[in-house]
């Protein structure tokens, strides 16, 4: 079995550095007005959702016909999640960039995001189950997209149950 | 590539992998313009595939309407309603009740299909949000694996059947009802007695009488369970139902033994399909036929009913079941005594545990904020019920999740299991467990923000929770958006319900207040409109009348009471004082809703789906048949004569039934009956007539189904041509039947 052509539900997530200062629901604002200017390159911004009152999940919700972007709580780490929806030519790449790019326009908010390590997760069970197979897949096609013995995976999520995750460090 | 139908094949009830085949036939027709989007809108709606705010393309992004330019801009699922926009798919739980296994499936096609949340509503589903309708019969097929179905949980047809989530541990009940909702569920799911009605109709059960937990008095069907001389039965009730005007529901019988419960359910379907508008959507409900007709007249006309229907062996095959039913926990019975208790467990406990009728057990209530929970939360209650509780989980009208047969002896442990998933909350049932529909969040008909008002006054209060009065913490908050009273504001001690006012041009968020609902007796008065006040100063009301509540009390007087007893005028002067709005230049903040920055508009606000589109029986049966000839034409491509063959056959078999019906309702599903009906009611009368072709196209159904299968290619693909022929015949007589039934006699 292979995904890479077809596994497009993939997702990037980006931790916020000192996350404990920030108040996610202030940043509502900021996303109504990425709406107004359509900011996001590639993206058709529809819709603000507040969820920040639900432990550890997706905090404040930003809904694209493409993908969504959050600032999502779970595994208590705070930071900028992407989650492709459509297809794409290269999703690994739009997803990465997705990600940060909205990292980027959060930055003029003030906010700060680590720059070394970020998480990409397959959002897809069928084509990507979190199964020792789906791991080496996963692997496979992040070492592809990052050539080169600087940069470290590390597998996510042991529950079974969880999406399929690796830990991206750049060195 | 590997898709959910090929994983899935074999471990799908065989009829429900069926009907989403069909289903996904549908779209596709839709998107080759081959079905009606009105009609491809109930069709979805009976799926459970509703729209979302903004589907219509449109968006006040606070400063102009914007034009939200989907990919598939030309395509539409329904009337102004674009097909890539997010939409929302409802998910019927029977009752509320779940095992382990479907809360983990539930977590996996949140996260996959929607936005990682899952939603429960106020009747006991679930709700996905920001779904795409592409998506939707690979999300049907994974429900399906696990034995659930979304079919009829939106569109004019019977919803979720809720009951009380305390049934079969609950001290004040007489019997539980758990298994008498499951079955009436299954027996009207797809019911063909059900599948004509004007409007929705929703049916609920309790144990009790005094007890609100099954809202039976608000419900279009209600049955409340009592034993006669031993026997098991219920006192049943039509009519009731929330909406603008809130109905009180009308006693049918104050004892229905346990094997007439169904039957009399599809009668009152049956007198409901016939006799229930069907036009104007705003009386179509059956509240409005049995205030319209009276209570005795429309009793009569049901018992009229019972007596002719043909008799069905699963009006009591599942009786036995009944009795014998039994949940199996995880854990024998042990008593709480010394155990060491955590930190807040006292204070969670009394709120959230509730001790069962069975000693050694008790419920514990997981209090879910605004209905919510995520899918990380929900695979670790799995696991929490698997350990705690068996396979019983239950979600609640309040949108919360309970967990029954925990043994005493575990609930520090599942309570402190629940704080690490940040669900361990005290509060189930009081004040700070506010009840919240979407609202403008994702409701095309939403006013008002009911869930940031919800969010903001739940924020407010959980800070000084503890410090409150007993009396206040004790009454209950709900609040919709706007008056369809989805958030069940009538039932609450302080209601709310969304409306706005304009204020020197501009317009500003209000929510009319309603006070003194009465959460008891299955809701057994509804809460009285007093005025409205403008959104941002709803919580200042809230703490007024609460700290009054508990500063004049008399006794335990209940706030029912006392709101009955200081009077409406000392309520609405309590309210005047908070209607005056700032204006725009002094605090623009009143010119905005909760938990929402942009300058409020009324300009989002869409065409509402609840009520569903108004398609008859003979349009969905005629569709059906469409949808059989177009497989016909996809197995011709497939070079497969012998398929083609038989689906075009059965195509023109459905459009004759599809008339027939019209003619002799009950008629039997069986190709012989329907030829010899078809011909006797429609063809030889020559109702089924082309002025230029006469009866040339039944002849041809009739050729095929005299002369048996076709064999040859081009024999076939005659026969396909000849069925999409007949087809379209039918809809032609189709007109002529409406126009006949137009011109008869009024019905009664």
């Amino acid at each position: 079995m292979t995904f890479e052509g077809d596994l497009y539900r993939l997702g990037v997530k980006i931790d916020l550095i000192e996350p404990a200062a920030v108040d996610l629901r202030a940043l509502i604002p900021a996303f109504h007005r990425w709406i107004q200017k359509q900011a996001l390159a590639g993206h058709l911004l529809i819709d603000v959702h507040d969820y920040s009152h639900v432990h550890e999940g997706p905090g404040i919700l930003l809904v694209a016909h493409e993908g969504n972007f959050s600032l999502d709580g779970s595994d208590g780490r705070p930071g900028l999640a992407y989650q492709r929806k459509q297809p794409a030519a290269d999703p690994l790449a739009v997803s990465i960039e997705g990600a940060r790019a909205a990292c980027r326009l959060l930055e003029t908010e003030g906010l700060r995001f680590r720059a070394d390590e970020f998480l990409v997760f397959a959002n897809d069970r069928l084509l990507a189950p979190n199964t020792p197979e789906g791991r080496s897949m996963l692997e496979s096609l992040l070492r592809k997209a990052f050539p080169g013995a600087r940069v470290a995976l590390a597998p996510q999520a042991a529950d079974p149950r969880e999406r399929l995750a690796y830990v991206v460090t750049l060195g | 590539m590997l898709n959910w139908k090929e994983k899935l094949a074999g471990s799908m009830p065989s009829d429900l992998a069926g009907e989403i085949d069909v289903y996904e036939t549908q779209i596709e027709l839709r998107r080759l313009g081959k079905v009606d989007e009105k009609l491809f809108a109930e069709t979805r709606l009976r799926r459970g595939v509703y729209g979302q705010r903004y589907d219509n393309g449109q968006r006040h992004d606070g400063t102009r309407t914007q034009h939200l330019g989907y990919p598939s801009a030309a395509l539409t699922k329904g009337p102004e309603t674009m097909w890539d926009a997010p939409g929302m798919q409802r998910i019927k739980i029977p009752f509320g009740g779940l095992s382990p296994a479907q809360l983990e499936l539930l977590a996996d096609v949140a996260e996959e299909h929607a936005d990682g949340i899952l939603h429960v509503t106020t009747r006991q589903d679930f709700q996905l949000h920001f779904t795409h309708i592409d998506e939707t019969p690979t999300l049907m097929r994974r429900l399906a694996s696990v034995g659930i179905t979304t079919r009829e949980a939106c569109g004019n047809a019977v919803r979720n059947v809720t009951a009380c989530p305390l049934a079969g541990v609950c001290h004040t009940e007489t019997f539980d009802v758990t298994p008498y909702a499951k079955a009436l569920s299954r027996f009207l799911l797809g019911h063909p007695d059900t599948q004509d009605f004007g409007r929705k109709f929703k049916p609920a059960f309790s144990g009790c009488e005094q007890e609100a937990c099954g809202l039976v008095h608000m419900h279009d069907l209600g049955a409340i369970a009592r034993l006669v001389d031993g026997r098991r039965g219920f006192r049943l009730f039509v009519g009731g139902g929330l909406g603008t005007v809130p109905y009180q529901a009308k006693v049918f019988s104050e004892f229905v033994p346990e094997e007439e419960l169904l039957p009399l359910a599809q009668a009152i379907g049956r007198v409901y399909a016939r006799l229930g508008e069907k036009q104007n959507r705003a009386r179509a409900r059956i509240k409005f036929l049995v205030a319209k007709l009276g209570i005795d007249e429309f009793r009569r006309l049901v018992l009229e009913e019972r007596a002719l229907l043909p008799p069905d062996p699963r009006w009591t095959s599942y009786i036995g079941e009944a009795h014998a039913f039994h949940e199996t926990p995880s854990k024998p019975p042990a008593p709480l005594d010394g155990a060491p208790r955590p930190a807040g467990f006292d204070a969670w406990a009394a709120t959230n545990v509730h001790r069962q009728r069975q000693p050694g057990y008790a419920v514990a209530a997981i209090t879910l904020p605004l209905g919510d929970l995520t899918s990380r939360q929900a695979r670790r209650v799995a696991d929490l019920a698997r350990r705690y509780s068996g396979d019983s989980i239950r979600t609640t009208v309040e949108q919360n999740i309970v967990l029954r047969w925990v043994s005493e002896a575990d609930l520090p442990a599942l309570y402190g299991g629940l704080v690490v998933l940040g669900l361990g909350e005290p509060g189930a049932g009081t004040i700070l467990d506010v009840t919240a529909c979407p609202g403008t969040d994702t409701c095309k008909l939403g006013i008002a923000s009911s869930r940031g008002l919800a969010r903001e006054i739940r924020g407010r209060l959980a800070g000084r929770f503890f410090t409150l009065d007993t009396a206040a913490r004790g009454l209950r908050l709900k609040m919709s958006g706007c008056f369809n009273s989805c958030g069940q504001h009538h039932t609450a001690d302080i209601g709310f319900y969304g409306i706005t006012r304009t204020v020197a041009g501009r317009k500003v968020p209000h929510f009319q207040v309603l006070l003194g609902g009465t959460w008891k007796d299955n809701i057994g008065a509804y809460g009285l409109s007093v005025g409205s006040i403008p959104a941002k100063n709803v919580p200042l009301f809230v703490d007024r009348i609460t700290e009054r509540f508990v500063r004049e009390r008399r006794g335990q007087e209940g706030f029912a009471d006392f709101v009955g007893r200081i009077g409406k005028q000392e309520c609405r002067n309590m309210i005047e004082e908070l209607m005056p709005v700032p204006a725009y230049e002094t605090d623009p903040s009143y010119y905005s809703d909760w938990g929402d920055p942009r300058e409020f508009t009324m300009g989002d606000l869409g065409t509402g789906e609840c009520a569903g589109e108004v398609v008859s029986r003979l349009d969905f049966d005629l569709q059906a048949a469409e949808r059989l000839c177009f497989e016909a034409q996809l197995k011709m491509e497939a070079r497969d004569v012998a398929g083609a063959d038989d689906l075009a056959y059965r195509a023109m078999l459905q459009a004759a039934l599809a008339l027939v019906k019209e003619k002799w309702y009950d008629v039997p599903n069986e190709p012989a009956v329907i030829a010899r009906e078809f011909r006797a009611r429609l063809l030889e009368p020559k109702i089924f007539w082309d002025r230029f072709a006469g009866g040339k196209f039944a002849q041809d159904f009739f050729r095929r189904h005299d002369g048996g299968p076709v064999s040859s290619g081009d024999e076939v693909r005659r026969l396909v041509e000849e069925s999409q022929l007949f087809i379209e015949a039918a809809h032609a007589c189709a007109d002529r039947l409406r126009q006949e039934k137009a011109a008869g006699p009024p019905l009664p």
